[in-house]
């Protein structure tokens, strides 16, 4: 068998090393990556807790229309209260799933496609670099990245809220237990998907921009899908959460897999 | 035993687009430079891949300093260079943080590869460029230092894919000799593709030819002329066209073959030397006056072009030993 049966991390480490260095240097991938954690993890929420500070907006009708007790931990709260804590604390969730989501896509398809796009890729193949060893630093090079900024997005986005909230509530009201679970558990599973996706997308894909269009096309319906289902995930009981992050990691690891799988040397060099 | 450091039989690889390489039987002595010429998409970059294990052969096998570069790619990748066709250096890097990471690629510390990188580059002309981003390089800039990054590890076997292509003619030369020059050190084995005869011929020891995936020819020039022609061309010049008498004359030296006038005198093939001083003597004796005598040695090219048209003419009879 081919398979190699080790890995050797130095290997992996100077990849992704360089990997990163890369990226830092490519304003064409370093700009979206934090243009939009920026814009839907600190601007939209700064300037949704701002317009939530008004006292005459009610969210009583929105709150009747939750199902079953979701809409219990609002209703307990003052009804000055209500509006930012339902925005901020709650309604905000898919945004979480969004960035790791689109962060770890764009980073792929410049890791995995970029590749054939410099034409670096035959030198590596030409190297004694294992398959799985520039499979796993491509990986890394990718998900590192997608969960730094989503867990220091969340950090930026709890000061704000917080700040945000202070005058009305006067106390710190992110992050909860259910957001530790969001952001340990569900946002690195749903970076794992957006990479899942790009490498296989990749794999297909002439050059970054057929990825980037080919992978668009699975990951804006996602996103339009985290939106519709995932807002009320706060709400839910932390078990739905466990749950969903189960799911997603499950796919994530599937379409990770099967990457691995088709990451062989032959067919590499076969699309060069 | 030296079990010579490349050998192939049948090794064939077809894409999509139909076979690329077919049955290919090379032998490759250790310590030889090979040209492997051909046009492009003849199936010389096929063979490199191949060779190095990045592709896997359809049919055939092949045995790459002892071991198979499919089966055991890691091991042979260890010991190869390649200069691929594209320079396929990050433009985003500098040319040392290029070379280092290969290095690191390769097992060797962050150090030693900034020592070896910067000994290399400096011996290839680009000790002032060491530390400035490849972006702006030129085509022969990355050339040498892509090629600095195929010798980082002293390969045993070298693969040169196209080394001069897209050169200016002053940069070919420099790139020439500094192949000319490593070949020559520790006996250093290097496969030279290309589809420049010029380079080729200054630099191998034996050629292959190939056209459509296939081989056509393979050996030293002088014996695949040998091959092909059995023979060797003298013209002798006789300062005007020879008349039929004297073609008769040459025609009854015993060992003289397809002898004809030509525009400024008389051209005959022998396979032997004597025969030359034979036909020589025979023009003197006769009265009529030599001002000059050339026996056509084939050059690469002759023999190039002579095999190309011989598979043009899809005359599939291959010219090897
Ligand atoms: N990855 C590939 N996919 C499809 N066709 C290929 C691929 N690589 C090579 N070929 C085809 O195989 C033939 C030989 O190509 P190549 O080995 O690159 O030739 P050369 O290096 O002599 O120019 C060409 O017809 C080329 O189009
Ligand atoms: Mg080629």
């Amino acid at each position: 068998m081919r398979a190699p049966r080790t890995v050797d991390l130095d290997v992996v480490r100077a990849l992704t090393r360089h990997d990163l260095t890369a990226v830092r240097r490519s304003p064409a991938v370093i700009i979206p990556i934090l243009v939009l954690p920026l814009f839907l993890l600190v601007l939209l929420p700064l300037s949704i807790g701002i317009a939530a500070r008004n006292p005459d907006m009610s969210v009583d009708r929105y709150l009747d229309l939750l199902p079953g007790r979701l809409a219990d931990p609002i209703e307990a709260l003052p009804d000055s209260e209500r509006l930012i804590v339902l925005v901020l604390g709650y309604l905000i969730a898919p945004m979480f799933l969004i960035v790791p989501l689109m962060v770890s896509a764009v980073l792929a398809a410049d890791s995995f496609a970029g590749e054939k796009d410099r034409r670096t890729l035959e030198t590596l193949l030409h190297s004694p670099v294992r398959d799985r060893e520039l499979y796993l630093a491509k990986l890394a090079s990718a998900f590192v990245p997608a969960l730094l900024v989503s867990w220091v997005g969340f950090a930026v986005f709890a000061v704000v809220a917080n700040l945000v909230g202070w005058g009305i509530l006067h106390r710190v009201f992110v992050p909860t237990g259910r957001w530790l679970v969001l952001i340990l558990w569900v946002s690195p599973a749903s970076a794992a998907l957006g990479l899942g996706i790009m490498v296989r997308v990749s794999m297909r894909a002439r050059n970054t921009q057929e990825a980037q269009q080919l992978g668009g096309a699975v990951v804006v319906p996602l996103t339009v899908l985290a939106v519709a289902q995932a807002s009320y995930l706060l709400l839910y009981p932390v078990a739905v959460s466990l749950g969903v992050g189960l799911a997603v990691w499950l796919v994530a690891i599937a379409l990770n897999a099967r990457g691995a799988a088709l990451f062989t040397r032959d067919r590499m060099a076969s699309r060069l | 035993m030296d079990v010579g450091a490349i050998s192939s039989r049948g090794l064939s690889r077809a894409f999509a687009s139909g076979p690329a390489l077919v049955d290919l039987d090379l032998d490759v002595g250790s310590g030889q430079v090979l040209a492997l010429l051909g046009p492009n998409g003849a199936g010389k970059t096929t063979t490199v891949r191949l060779l190095n294990g990045i592709l896997r052969p359809d049919a055939g096998t092949a045995t790459v300093l002892g071991l198979d570069p499919w089966a055991d790619g890691e091991a042979v990748r260890r010991r190869t260079g390649v200069l691929t066709e594209q320079a396929g250096l990050d433009e985003r890097f500098t040319a040392m943080e290029n070379l280092v990471l290969a290095a690191r690629l390769r097992g060797f510390s962050a150090d030693e590869g900034r020592r070896r990188a910067g000994d290399l580059l400096e011996r290839l002309g680009m000790g002032d460029r060491v530390d400035t981003v490849v972006q702006g390089f030129s085509t022969g800039q990355r050339k040498r230092v892509a090629l600095a990054r195929a010798l980082l590890h002293e390969p045993d076997l070298l693969f040169l894919d196209e080394p001069t292509s897209g050169l200016d003619p002053s940069a070919t030369k420099g790139v020439v000799e500094m192949i000319a020059d490593l070949a020559r050190e520790h006996g250093r084995t290097v496969v030279l593709c290309t589809h420049f005869l010029g380079e080729a011929g200054r630099l191998a020891d034996r050629m292959a030819v190939l056209f459509h995936g296939r081989l056509q020819a393979e050996g030293t020039p002088a014996e695949i002329a040998r091959r092909l022609w059995g023979t060797r061309r003298t013209e002798v010049d006789l300062g005007h066209a020879a008349t039929p008498e004297v073609v008769a004359l040459l025609a009854r030296v015993p060992g003289s073959e397809a002898v004809e006038a030509t525009d400024t005198g008389i051209a005959f093939e022998a396979d032997e030397r004597a025969v030359v001083a034979d036909a020589v003597a025979t023009l003197v004796g006769s009265g009529r006056a030599v001002f000059g005598v050339h026996t056509h040695e084939p050059t690469l090219e002759d023999v190039y072009f002579a095999v190309e048209a011989r598979a043009l003419r899809g005359d599939d009879a291959e010219v090897t030993a």
